[in-house]
């Protein structure tokens, strides 16, 4: 049976990578349907999460054009990465610069439970790579750089909302925030040590001043906070977009806050 | 008065003695039989092996521990246990050798009531020609498993980064010795932790870093992977793991059996049964685990040891043993109470029980060698099933023969794993990863078998920190210092 591609900006399931553990009707209806919509569509191949399945099954069409019949594949060897155009029904009608290995080594069981092995290379093997990135959660962005993953956003009209394993930019809004706390907190540095060379009065004033100073460093640091939550939320697979690194740098800015303002309160 | 022993004082011994000598107090006995003088705080030899923690650091005296937590103590290695007792014991009784306390070699023979068998993994450095003798490491390689192994490691590691500042180009290999290992994740907190310290020490450009692993796919961890809930969508670790290893350029061989070790080259075998070698200047792999080797004998002294233990020698417990394929392994598969089917008075805990099977999909090369990682029992469950041992002798000792058995299956905990990528406080970073349950249990979770609400994964600065700070908790925690009984496992 032929069924529905998941297209952008669908998300294809929530659930995937599921290791085929019965090799029974469900599984070759589910093949069946795989190669039933790789015919109709004219496709290189598919992967079951891109009909909506969740199972590790993977169908593609060799060099001769037949089928071949991948259940619960694994790449175990790559050599020889390049970069080359590449489209997917994912995304139709577009097209980016990916970079994938010329030269890979699947192993997989077929629709009976056997373990096989397939050498592949070129258009095959980039194919194979690809549909296995769908079996894991990941889809065409995964493997763009971040030049291509930002001109491909751009064709696609508007910031993607599927940056799994993308790439991520190097400057952060967020961090603008933490700047300007960094600032206040050299600042204040400054001003409890002018405070040792003036009058009193004049000190009175110079401590409200830090006082004024640590509220701003704690309101930049909710605002560094929550934008990068923000942000997070759109570079999902940023590794430098994790709440955890957000406590951290808010810890570290708290920290130095808490010093310079214990020094004040008592020197000054 | 009762006797309870326990064999081997590491994270699921030391857990399951000290919080039994603290419910039975002075009324009853509790005896430890473990072999080193110190506790080795494991996790941390990774700081060791790359010179960034002393052994100092990571150990402590058990003496003095012991003698505070009113625990008997025998610096000693278990032998054989004679669940039946023997000629000359109407109880059961274990026979140990001392190894310390100026009675090395001697031999004892001492009586129990519960025993609980905590003698975690033998490092089965034999198994692959040249990685080794038996348990001992051999010269072609480093391991940092043992705070000793993790000090020469990194004096090996400090002369190949001396060369690397010479301009001289090295080759660092990193992974498992053998196609059926687990701990994959203590050799990837090792690879990451390296790359970290060439890059801090400048010579991360002289240096190759290479992964070679047992796991079908890069991130499996001997789990078959956690799948992470991100933003709403789930991804695999493998996604993760594959743009972490790309990020910091190490290369990677995957499904490998490690077949053999030379100087400077390692030969191995791929799942697609194909041949391959990689050289290197520099290697630590991870040797397969097996039981120690403790032998059991009935009363009449006849050989019991295949009815006590597995043929991989860890202790048979309540799990269910009988061979399945993949597809009809379940979760009630695995053991609840720990406690040993033929001899009720016997427990494991930790490394040292049996599993009924692996966790990761198991796999084949064409040639017929297993390759697929063993399951991986962790500090966390190690230290829960410790604790949930405990508490059933306890009970067993003070309520008596009928008392229920508490349970801590790994089908229905979870585990929360801290992997560092490199030290330091500011630019420390390190892998904090969650699993729920442990085991996947694919009648209460269709699918993967695991809650992805509750399994995911982040990387950062926080991560580090909440790995140091877990390093002197879990030190002061097995200290038994004031509050002790409060930190979890
Ligand atoms: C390098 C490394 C890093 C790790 N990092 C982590 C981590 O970050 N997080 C995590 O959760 N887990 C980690 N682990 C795993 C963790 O260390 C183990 O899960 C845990 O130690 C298992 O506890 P255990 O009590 O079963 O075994 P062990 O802690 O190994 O204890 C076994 C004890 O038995 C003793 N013994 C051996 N033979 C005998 C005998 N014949 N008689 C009496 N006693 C004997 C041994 O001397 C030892 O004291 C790591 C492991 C390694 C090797």
């Amino acid at each position: 049976m032929v069924r529905e591609i998941i297209t952008y900006p669908q998300q294809p399931s929530l659930e995937f990578g599921v290791n085929v553990r019965k090799f029974d009707e469900e599984l070759f209806s589910l093949l069946d349907d795989l190669k039933d919509t790789i015919k109709e569509n004219n496709l290189d191949g598919l992967a079951a999460f891109q009909i909506g399945n969740y199972f590790n099954v993977v169908v593609v069409k060799d060099e001769n054009g037949d089928f071949i019949e991948l259940v619960n594949p694994r790449i175990i060897r790559h050599s020889d990465k390049t970069v080359e155009e590449e489209s997917t029904a994912y995304f139709p009608g577009l097209s980016a610069q990916v970079a994938r290995y010329n030269d890979i080594s699947v192993v997989y069981q077929d629709r009976k439970g056997n373990d096989k092995s397939l050498q592949a290379k070129g258009k095959l093997a980039r194919v194979i790579q690809r549909k296995v990135d769908y079996t894991f959660g990941g889809n065409f962005l995964t493997k763009l750089s971040a030049e291509e993953k930002k001109r491909f956003e751009e064709k696609l009209g508007g910031k993607s909302d599927i940056a799994v394993g993308g790439v991520c930019p190097t400057t952060f809004v967020r961090d603008k925030f933490m700047l300007g706390a960094n600032i206040l907190t050299a600042l204040m540095i400054v001003n409890f040590i002018v405070s040792f060379f003036v009058s009193d009065t004049l000190k009175e004033t110079l401590w409200n001043v830090q006082l004024y100073s640590s509220f701003g460093v704690v309101g930049l640091n909710i605002a560094y906070f929550f934008y990068g939550l923000y942000e997070g939320h759109i570079y999902k697979q940023c590794t430098s977009c994790q709440v955890g690194n957000f406590i951290g740098s808010v810890a570290i800015s708290l920290v130095k806050l808490t010093v310079i303002m214990l020094l004040s309160y008592y020197f000054m | 008065m009762a006797r309870l022993v326990v064999l081997g004082g590491g994270v699921a011994g030391h857990t399951a003695a000290t919080f039994a000598a603290k419910w039975l107090g002075s009324q009853h006995e509790v005896v430890v039989v473990t072999p080193n003088s110190k506790w080795n705080w494991i996790p941390s030899n990774i700081w060791v092996g790359v010179g960034q923690m002393t052994r100092e650091d990571v150990t402590f005296e058990l003496a003095p521990v012991y003698k505070k937590g009113g625990i008997t103590y025998k610096q000693a290695k278990a032998v054989s246990i004679h669940p039946e007792g023997g000629e000359n014991h109407e109880k059961s009784f274990v026979t140990i050798e001392y190894t310390g306390q100026n009675k090395a070699g001697e031999t004892e023979e001492v009586e129990f009531d519960y025993l609980i068998n905590a003698t975690g993994p033998k490092l089965n450095f034999g198994a692959t020609p040249g990685l080794g003798e038996g348990s001992q490491i051999g010269e072609h390689t480093v391991s940092v498993c043992t705070a000793d192994h993790a000090v020469h490691a990194s004096q090996e590691l400090k002369k190949v980064f001396e060369k690397a500042k010479a301009g001289e180009k090295q080759k660092i290999l990193i992974g498992t010795g053998h196609g059926m290992c687990t701990c994959q994740g203590a050799a990837f907190e090792y690879i990451f932790n390296i790359e970290h310290e060439a890059r801090k020490a400048g010579v991360r450009d002289n240096i190759e870093l290479k992964w070679i692993s047992n796991e079908p796919f890069l991130g499996d961890f001997g789990m078959g992977g956690l799948h992470m809930k991100v933003g709403g969508y789930v991804v695999s670790s493998r996604l993760f793991a594959e743009s972490l290893y790309a990020e910091r350029d190490v290369e990677w061989i995957i499904g490998a059996h490690v077949n053999k070790v030379e100087a400077g080259k390692v030969h191995y075998e791929l799942l697609d049964g194909s041949m391959g070698e990689e050289e290197f200047d520099f290697a630590m792999l991870i040797p397969p685990f097996a039981g120690v080797g403790l032998k059991a004998y009935d009363k009449d002294g006849n050989d019991i040891t295949d009815t006590v233990f597995a043929p991989n020698g860890f202790m048979k417990v309540d799990a269910d043993y009988t061979p399945k394929p993949y597809e009809e392994w379940k979760a009630s598969d695995w053991p609840r109470t720990y406690q040993n089917p033929t001899y009720k008075n016997l427990f494991a805990a930790g490394i040292a029980f049996a599993p009924p099977h692996i966790i990761s999909k198991p796999a084949k090369s064409p040639n017929g060698t297993v390759i697929n990682p063993t399951p991986p029992r962790t500090g966390m469950p190690s230290g829960i099933i410790g604790k949930a041992v405990a508490h059933s002798v306890c009970d067993l000792i003070t309520k008596g023969e009928n008392a229920h058995l508490h349970e801590a299956s790994m089908a229905e905990m979870g585990a929360a794993c801290v992997a560092s990528a490199g030290k330091g406080i500011l630019d420390g970073q390190a892998a904090a990863m969650t699993v729920y349950p442990v085991v996947p249990d694919f009648d209460k979770y269709p699918g993967t078998g695991r809650d992805t609400d509750y399994t995911f994964g982040e990387i950062g600065l926080a991560g580090h920190w909440i790995k140091h700070i877990l390093h002197h908790l879990f030190i002061y925690k097995a200290k038994l210092n004031p509050g002790w009984t409060m930190i979890p496992e």
